[in-house]
């Protein structure tokens, strides 16, 4: 995270150690990824605006894309503008080719297949946003909240979702297989191979 | 631009009963009558039920007896999904050790669109993976069977009235070819509408039963209607909670108002049809049997008979300017076909939709190869040689042929500019019996020459 006195952001990605970041993946600006977090190739992380900060546990995908970036009608060097954290909780899966630029994200959300969730949504815990729904509304979305169908109808269920917790093991496992992997800051306890 | 393709860019109009306008891909054409057939001149018939998420085939009766519900396959009550069955292990105590215990499995339904469990509404979890969820009763099932069981009765003592007076007026050798099971199949009774509950005459008491009398009482009107609780102008409504109006009215028997009484019901029947030509009786589509199998044993339809007309391109339409219109035409048959366009006449009953006028050069008719299979592998083959007027014909391609036409708008402000003319082509009818030749010579099937009226919608004028 960047000091009050640093001018300068910090330039690469803080990735804790045990997180898996693929290569492939894009990660600009000032991102910190938890331990036990996936991240595939093609992700793309942008802190353009602020920084990003992951939790543990998340499980990012193909082509998702999660963007701090400016609200469009402020320009990037007009004065007020300033950088807002994004924070991402626990166990949280962002599915393939979804769009998040929700500025605070709780724990244990799913978010499917291109969904795009706005900037000024807030996602409790236990949230489920179905492939293909938009929420672009300034709000709070209760807990326990799904969001499905092609008019983003709602309902709540009853029980929050699984943690992906067997897909996370068989992911960093084999994922350094076939790619490689992002060096963690401070030492690694995972092997890694170039 | 694909858009050019859409299906109801191209029309042809079929005259039935009524004129109806559709696109080839949707109609049929009866090769007896040498007509087309849109779905609304052809009889419909059931052919055999199955379920949409099991493939599983069902006769009639049984599918009448579980009233079109497949057994095995749920549907969402709140999205009406398919549901899942899905397995977690629980702990269970050990029926001969009650402190220790042992991992059970436990089934629930789930779905995956809207993620609802069958344990939101309370429904416990079975051990058993399939057969173990029921569909709650409906309350009122005694007074409707009763209800059932009296029309039926009536029903059948009617039937037998008619075939009574039916039988004195004719031969004895058809006794009971009127009372047919689902009482509007055949032409006969068709024409009869106002034959009363002849839908079900036919499932009630067989021939020799004693028919005991069924008497029902008469329902009550009530004079007190329950009152409305009493906040409930006050109280907050939770959306949540509330189920929409189409989940309210997929369960008829209950109707719902809160998401915590929503059911699971079984999945519905779907059906495979058959058409039939009312005129000639001859059957125009007949799917096969198996409900995974997507082929039919007779299948008529238009596209395979009917030489297609399709757009390729437009070029800037303008009012009262003459502009150029490519078409293509297609030839479904293996023999050479001869079409001929003709523009419409001015008093023509069916061109109601035109709003520009189209100009073809007279008496040109355009020859179409057949559609032959193997001609992409035999490179011996010499090209046909066809003398085509480089005015009319643009291109040609085996089977197709692309063409221009001449179109004038003649409308100021016209968001769709509609274009009709009518085509003339011979169709040598294969399905008839092939008369046998005095000279003995090639017993081609006669050609006989159909027209048919073709409607194109060419778009927006340029701006």
């Amino acid at each position: 995270m960047s000091d009050a006195k640093q001018t300068i952001a910090q330039k690469s990605a803080k990735i804790a150690a045990g997180a898996v970041v693929c290569v492939e993946s894009e990660i600009r600006g000032d991102v910190t990824i938890g331990a036990r977090t996936v991240v595939h190739p093609k992700a793309r992380i942008i802190a353009e605006a602020g920084p990003i900060i992951i939790g543990e546990g998340n499980l990012i995908e193909e082509q998702a894309l999660i963007i701090n970036s400016y609200p469009e009608n402020i320009l990037p060097d007009a004065d007020g503008a300033e950088p807002k954290a994004m924070t991402i909780g626990t166990n949280n899966v962002f599915e393939v080719g979804c769009v998040s630029q929700a500025l605070k994200i709780g724990d244990n959300n799913v978010i499917e297949s291109k969904a795009d969730l706005g900037r000024n949504v807030i996602l409790t815990s236990g949230c489920i946003i179905g492939a293909c729904c938009q929420i672009n509304t300034c709000e709070v979305v209760p807990e326990n909240t799904v969001v499905y169908g092609s008019n983003s109808m709602r309902r709540t269920q009853s029980e929050k979702p699984q943690p992906q917790t067997l897909q996370l093991d068989f992911l960093m496992k084999i994922l350094p297989n076939y790619h490689h992997v992002k060096k963690t800051v401070k030492g690694s306890g995972a092997p890694l191979r170039n | 631009m694909a858009s050019l393709l859409q299906p109801n860019r191209v029309v042809y109009l079929v005259r039935g009963e009524k004129n109806i306008i559709a696109p080839l891909s949707q109609l049929y054409f009866c090769r007896y009558c040498s007509e087309l057939r849109s779905l609304e001149c052809v009889s419909h018939e059931v052919d055999s039920h199955y379920c949409p998420s099991c493939l599983e085939n069902m006769p009639s009766a049984e599918a009448k007896l579980k009233k079109n519900r497949c057994a095995n396959c749920f549907d969402c009550p709140c999205c009406m999904h398919t549901l899942s069955t899905r397995a977690t292990n629980i702990p269970a105590p050990v029926p001969d050790d009650p402190t220790k215990t042992t991992m059970k499995k436990a089934y629930y339904l789930a779905c995956g669109f809207c993620r609802w469990t069958s344990r939101d509404v309370g429904m416990a979890d079975k051990s058993v993976a399939s057969g173990g969820w029921q569909e709650p009763e409906n309350p009122h099932a005694q007074r409707i069977g009763k209800l059932i069981e009296y029309y039926q009765q009536l029903a059948h003592r009617e039937k037998q009235e008619r075939d009574r007076k039916k039988l004195t007026r004719r031969r004895q050798c058809m006794p009971l070819a009127f009372s047919e099971k689902y009482g509007l199949g055949t032409r006969l009774q068709r024409q009869r509408p106002g034959a009363p509950l002849s839908n079900l005459a036919g499932l009630s008491l067989k021939e020799g039963e004693d028919q005991k009398e069924i008497s029902i009482e008469p329902a009550q009107a009530l004079d007190e209607v329950e009152p409305l609780p009493e906040d409930f102008y006050t109280r907050p409504v939770s959306l949540p909670e509330v189920t929409t109006l189409r989940q309210r009215l997929l369960q008829p028997d209950f109707q719902p108002a809160g998401a915590s009484q929503l059911h699971p019901r079984h999945k519905h029947l779907l059906m495979k049809r058959s058409l039939r030509c009312r005129k000639c009786e001859h059957n125009l589509s007949k799917p096969e049997f198996n409900p995974t199998s997507i082929k039919f044993k007779i299948q008529l339809v238009a596209v395979s008979y009917i030489p297609e007309v399709r757009i390729m391109s437009i070029p800037n339409l303008r009012y009262m300017k003459e502009s150029q219109v490519l078409l293509t035409l297609t030839n479904p048959v293996e023999n050479i076909t001869h079409v001929s366009l003709a523009a419409c006449e001015e008093d023509d009953p069916d061109d109601i939709n035109r709003t520009a006028q189209v100009i073809l050069v007279p008496n040109t008719q355009l020859v179409l190869a057949g559609k032959d299979a193997a001609a992409e592998y035999d490179e011996l083959a010499e090209p046909q040689d066809f003398q085509d007027d480089p005015d009319v014909v643009a291109f040609r391609k085996s089977n197709k042929i692309g063409f221009f036409i001449k179109v004038i708008p003649q409308k100021e402000e016209d968001t769709d500019v509609t274009v009709a003319f009518k085509m003339r082509h011979d169709f040598r009818n294969l399905a008839a019996p092939v008369r046998p030749s005095d000279e003995g010579g090639d017993a081609a099937a006669e050609a006989i020459w159909l027209t048919h009226h073709v409607e194109l919608r060419l778009g927006p004028l340029a701006p």
